[in-house]
């Protein structure tokens, strides 16, 4: 702050100027203390958890001995997560735009995916992907198209994938939507009129802008997501709360396992939402006054 | 004035449901001939613009701008490519700017010559930044919109129609949304455009640039031309008393 007082041109000397410096040396000590204080504030309240978890009879040498296996599962739980966000992204791209379309085709489809996905629990799309598409697999196989048929016979970490993307799509697709109709009309108009196709109004015009708009909520759902891919260790994933369950049931050690499970996915979102800050701030780069 | 029109404008009928809001319209452009359309706030002025070059589909008639013919209610590949054709005919300078907020003012000049007539790159920046010169905002190619002024966002607006090279250019209130102090510097460009020849149709309420600028002055009332002629003629002796009354009405000072 203080160089980039001395960057001001010289032209600009204000005869007061030592008040302005003095006040933002001011500003500057306030937030400083104001951020202390919240840290002070954090850190009681982890001792407090702390003490009260100390409470549960758990064995804490039990925890640092098995941290590093949890390490392993969260490997796969940013795997399934970055994966799975990122074919959201691309379904809810369409998925707007084909909800924002006049073709009833594509109004219709999507209407139904959106309607169906968001009415249903995501639990219960795991188990129907994961042990429902299987056995469509081996009726196609029956009726002689063997290739067609082993398509729908997925692994466990492909099905995961396949099940949090069309869910998290489903979402997205909302989401994208708001994000395209909040980009005014006047937008749309001025690129027309210099001769634009719709697909480069969309792809050079409101696509960078709505971008803009949708990174907060993208970021939130990927955070939302990191904890909901939980639910795939009923696959057999072997990502953190799987990991964890396993060893919680084979050592009687419930406790332990989970809290140090539950510690990992919270530091995973500390980090994307650091991550997701740094991005939102560089994406309003143009936006500044 | 030369033979062929540039704009005809042919038994333009415009429905915004059951309102009629143009009703049979009929209008000539010449090469180099700037126009200012005036009228009172509903009188359908803005939509007769904005159907020249399909931003509203007509509801019936016959646009022809540079020879090109576009009949109403066409539809498919063919009717889309016309409209296309017309548009790079025209340019198109808006009430509220429509700046591109998230490219810089030089991008924004660009984007048309790059994207829509994909021209090498160097060479669009030659014409970007002599439209830009024309318009007096050169010097601030690399700032982006929200750090411009309203009368500066809108001389870049006009810039940007300008680097399509159009044959016509359409101007919606271009001085509507801008505080007063703010006008007179983008009427100075376009007064600046009509001197070099550009075929200008303009649809405003600054009736001091009409009177001075145009070489005709179109006058609308519910969806109809009620009067059209030199702007001494219009101003000093309006046959119609919708004329009169809107010239009065300006005359006093008074609002749209």
């Amino acid at each position: 702050m203080a160089s980039e007082i001395q960057k001001r041109p010289p032209s600009v000397i204000d005869p007061h100027q030592g008040m302005g410096e003095a006040l933002v040396v001011l500003q500057q000590r306030n937030r400083l203390i104001q951020g202390l204080k919240v840290t002070g504030v954090w850190i009681g309240l982890i001792g407090l958890v702390t003490a009260g978890l100390l409470m549960l009879h758990i064995s804490p040498a039990y925890m640092l001995q098995h941290y590093d296996v949890i390490l392993q599962g969260a490997g796969t739980t940013i795997y399934v997560s970055l994966v799975s966000i990122a074919i959201a992204t691309v379904l809810a791209l369409f998925g707007s735009v084909a909800r924002l379309s006049t073709n009833s085709i594509a109004q219709g489809v999507s209407g139904f995916y959106v309607s169906l996905i968001r009415g249903t629990p995501l639990l219960i799309q795991i188990y129907v992907i994961y042990l429902g598409l299987p056995q469509i697999g081996q009726q196609l196989s029956e009726l002689g198209f063997p290739a067609l048929g082993k398509l729908f016979i997925l692994d466990a970490v492909p099905a995961g994938i396949l099940a949090l993307s069309l869910n998290y799509g489903a979402y997205m697709t909302e989401i994208f939507r708001a994000g395209l109709q909040s980009i005014s009309y006047g937008q749309r108009e001025a690129a027309i009129a210099i001769g634009m196709t719709p697909l480069q109004v969309m792809r050079r015009i409101i696509l960078p802008q709505a971008i803009r708009i949708i990174i907060p909520d993208v970021g939130n759902q990927f955070i939302a997501m990191q904890k909901d891919s939980a639910l795939v260790s009923v696959m057999g994933v072997w990502e953190i709360t799987f990991i964890a369950n396993r060893y919680a049931r084979r050592d009687s050690k419930y406790m332990e396992m989970f809290i140090v499970g539950a510690t990992a996915y919270w530091i995973l979102t500390i980090i994307s939402s650091w991550l997701q800050g740094w991005l939102e701030k560089r994406m309003a780069q143009a936006y500044e006054r | 004035m030369s033979a062929e029109p540039i704009i005809e404008v042919a038994g333009l009928h415009k429905w915004f449901g059951m309102l009629h809001v143009l009703s049979d319209i009929s209008l000539e452009v010449e090469a180099r001939e700037v126009i200012c359309i005036i009228g009172r706030s509903g009188s359908g002025k803005s939509t007769l613009l904005r159907c020249i070059n399909f931003l509203e589909e007509p509801s019936a008639g016959k646009i022809t701008v540079d020879k090109l013919v576009v009949a109403a209610g066409g539809k498919g590949r063919e009717h889309r490519r016309l409209v296309h054709n017309i548009r790079l005919k025209t340019g198109m300078v808006f009430q509220e700017f429509n700046l591109f907020p998230h490219m810089s003012v030089l991008e924004n000049v660009l984007e048309g010559p790059v994207t829509v007539k994909r021209m090498d790159r160097a060479k669009a920046v030659e014409i970007a930044e002599m439209n830009l010169e024309r318009v007096g905002l050169l010097f601030k190619k690399d700032e982006y919109p929200n750090r411009l002024s309203g009368g500066q966002k809108q001389r870049v607006a006009i810039a940007r129609a300008l680097a399509m090279e159009p044959k016509v250019m359409l101007f919606d209130e271009p001085t509507s949304a801008l505080d007063p102090e703010l006008i007179g510097e983008v009427l100075n460009v376009m007064k600046k455009l009509a001197e070099e020849g550009t075929t200008m149709l303009v649809v405003t309420h600054e009736m001091g640039f009409a009177r001075e600028v145009a070489d005709r002055v179109v006058v609308m009332a519910e969806g109809e031309m009620i009067e059209e002629g030199r702007p001494a003629d219009v101003f000093n002796s309006p046959r119609d008393p919708r004329t009169q009354a809107l010239i009065e009405r300006y005359r006093s000072g008074g609002a749209k």
